[in-house]
């Protein structure tokens, strides 16, 4: 498909452009804590350089903290009326970054099994996305060259690289084409040239890597059931689920009902984020909890990340390298740190 | 320009978390604990034995409930429900005529192929009985089709005996046919009169007159059941691969999406909640 090579002040001027018909949300400075995914106004700032991962992950807003499922209406004897609500609004995701992508794609995966979840998929339909490429690292937490994240870009609709005062655009799909029609953007002539210059300047090694290759980590992982590794991880874990919350790929829910306060015989069933990590997620009727404490429930953590949903959907890794878990955690449980002290442990006991 | 969506996803499923309405036709007290419930559905449920549904009340939420009752042809279901929080609450103050909200039938559930011809031995604890009648059902309805049925069935104490006029029918239908046995037992009889045996299920396993080649064993009861009968079985020569288990986990969606049903890598929800022992004697979670 089509490429063009743009000055960076005319991009800016295009996210603007959309924005004035479209909600187009943009990684932008949220007070001294980093970013977040806000919707572009008139004067926001389009930058694409200075960028530290956001606090929640834009894939979040396809599947949002709170939803409602479906508003129901009760009707005497008669079936009760039953809506389903699904969010048809469309939306651009604009410099998203390729760890980010990736963990989009792997909500599609999940989203898309078996039974396909519709209010994830009816948003991920009506959703654009613009993704940016990384050529540093963000900070000292992020891992996305480690699990295969650095450079992904299957599902962006237009994916961008900046390269000095210019950025590549290169459109992938139909929805991406029509966001840069009447632009008359130059055409970038030589594709591969540009992307060899980019290549040339990304950092070597690109942030931490593993101790192990990728390949090999769901098999480490799932020979260390029973490592010491998992009690010393959480020693300090409050279980207060943050890790979850933040994560890209972190996708388990609870479901509660709702009545109207002004109409007890409407409301709806929502549903919200819950975490694997917090105490109450495996117990059943009768207080039995299948995952009592801590060590057993990041355990759980770590290996759908790496081993579970990896194998399930034959990916490299359900962990995108964000950093994100640990950058939030309070007492500085990182997942990076908890793979490489498994693949130690398990190297000094083969 | 506004942005043109992406292509329609074939995959999406608008009705998938939205409930059928049922009427319930009847309500029962089982104990002081549990009650039975019948409901009317639109149309047949369409299930097999060891199924479940999500049942819910709009306003007040929803909860994982096993069909009791065999595969029909008519549009009945039936539950036994015991009261043991917020919506199981609200639920057993319900009367004959309202309704109630049904989704699936969901899960494995038990496949009649894998027990015809053979000895039937179904082990259950407590409220297991509830799915396993859904098996019992079936069975006894061609009982020609089946070599023998043994159902070992334990509770706590006489108080807690669920389906008690129906289990002692099967009992007599196994006097009738020579083909049905039925070992009641309670843990305790607190001084309550009783017709049965005191002790633990795994008690009568030993010394069963069964032959453990042609045996196919169903297993439903609490956790702590399992690791005991198990141990019994594989006592008198049974391999994992002719016990199938029932389990129980925390169930948000019955679609494999919460999360919430994980046993290791596997879906309860989706894989199970029935499933041939061998296939996850090697989840390090399956008996936990
Ligand atoms: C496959 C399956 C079949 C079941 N079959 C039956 C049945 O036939 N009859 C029956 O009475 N019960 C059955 N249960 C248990 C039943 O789902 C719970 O009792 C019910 O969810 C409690 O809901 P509540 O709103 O009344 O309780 P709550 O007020 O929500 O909580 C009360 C207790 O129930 C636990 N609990 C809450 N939500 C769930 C959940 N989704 N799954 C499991 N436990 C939960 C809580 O940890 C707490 O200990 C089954 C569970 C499963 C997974
Ligand atoms: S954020 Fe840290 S403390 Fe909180 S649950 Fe996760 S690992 Fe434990
Ligand atoms: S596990 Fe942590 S590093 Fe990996 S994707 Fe989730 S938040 Fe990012
Ligand atoms: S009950 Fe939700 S994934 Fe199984």
């Amino acid at each position: 498909m089509s490429a063009f090579f743009v000055h960076k002040e005319a991009v800016t001027q295009w996210i603007r452009h959309l924005a004035r018909s479209n909600t187009v949300y943009f990684p932008q400075r949220a007070g001294q804590s980093g970013f977040r995914f806000k919707p572009v106004k008139e004067t926001t700032e389009i930058q694409f350089d200075r960028y530290q991962p956001t606090l929640a992950p834009p894939g979040k807003k396809l599947a949002p903290a709170e939803e409602p499922l479906f508003r129901y209406r009760k009707q005497g004897d008669a079936a009760p009326e039953l809506v389903p609500i699904l969010d048809q609004s469309p939306r651009i995701l604009a410099g998203v970054r390729p760890c980010d992508l990736k963990g989009i794609h792997l909500m599609d995966r999940a989203n898309r099994e078996g039974h396909g979840d519709p209010h994830y998929l009816t948003r991920r339909t009506h959703t654009i996305l613009i993704a940016h490429d990384c050529l540093q690292p963000c900070d000292d937490s992020c891992f996305c060259d480690a699990v295969g994240s650095l450079g992904w870009r299957d599902n962006a609709d237009l994916f961008l690289t900046s390269l000095e005062d210019h950025i590549l655009i290169e459109v992938r799909t139909g929805p991406g084409e029509t966001l840069i029609q009447g632009m008359n953007f130059p055409v970038c002539t030589d594709v591969a040239a540009v992307k060899s210059r980019a290549e040339a300047q990304r950092a070597q090694p690109f942030g931490r890597q593993f101790h192990a290759d990728l390949a090999r980590i769901p098999a480490i992982i799932a020979s260390q059931w029973q490592a010491p590794v998992w009690e010393k991880q959480v020693e300090r874990c409050f279980s207060c689920g943050s890790c979850n919350l933040v994560c890209p790929t972190c996708y388990c829910f609870d479901v509660h009902d709702d009545f109207d306060l002004t109409d007890p015989n409407a409301g709806q069933r929502t549903r919200t984020w819950d975490g694997c990590m917090l105490p109450q997620f495996a117990e059943v009727a009768g207080g039995h909890n299948f995952r009592p404490n801590p060590a057993a429930r990041q355990r759980h953590r770590v290996k759908r990340k790496f081993e579970y949903l990896t194998e399930r959907f034959a990916e490299g890794s359900f962990c995108t390298g964000c950093g994100r878990c640990g950058r939030q955690c309070t007492t500085d449980i990182d997942i990076f740190n908890i793979v490489n002290d498994l693949i130690d442990h398990a190297e000094a006991n083969s | 320009m506004s942005a043109t969506p992406h292509a329609s996803d074939p995959a999406i499923d608008p009705a998938l978390y939205l409930p059928r309405m049922a009427r319930i036709l009847e309500v029962t007290p089982l104990t002081a604990r549990e009650k039975y419930f019948k409901v009317e559905l639109p149309e047949p449920l369409g299930h097999r034995p060891g199924q479940f549904v999500m049942l819910s009340l709009l306003g007040v939420g929803e909860a994982p409930i096993s069909i009791s009752c065999g595969p029909r042809a008519d549009n009945m279901l039936e539950m036994v429900i015991r009261d043991a929080g917020s919506l199981t609450h609200v639920l057993h103050g319900l009367k004959p005529g309202q309704q109630v909200g049904v989704r699936g039938p969901f899960g494995s559930g038990f496949n009649l192929d894998d027990f015809y011809g053979k000895q039937v031995l179904c082990v259950v604890g407590g409220l297991g009985l509830v799915p396993m009648r859904s098996l019992i059902q079936p069975i006894l309805a061609q009982l020609d089709r089946f070599a023998s049925l043994t159902i070992i069935s334990g509770c706590r104490s006489p108080a807690e005996e669920l389906y008690r006029d129906e289990v002692r029918a099967w009992e007599r239908l196994g006097q009738e046919t020579g083909k049905v046995r039925v070992i009641r037992l309670v843990d305790r009889t607190q001084n309550l009169p009783w017709d049965g045996q005191v002790g633990l299920v795994t008690a009568p396993l030993s010394s069963l007159p069964i032959d453990p080649a042609q045996t196919v064993v169903a297993l439903c009861g609490p956790p702590v059941m399992y690791k005991f009968v198990l141990l019994e079985l594989t006592a008198r020569g049974l391999s994992h691969a002719q016990i199938f288990v029932d389990l129980e986990r925390r169930m948000k969606c019955g679609v494999g999406k919460c999360g919430h049903c994980q046993i290791n890598h596997v879906y309860c929800c989706q894989e199970g909640p029935v499933f041939r022992f061998d296939q996850i004697a090697h989840l390090p979670e399956a008996l936990q």
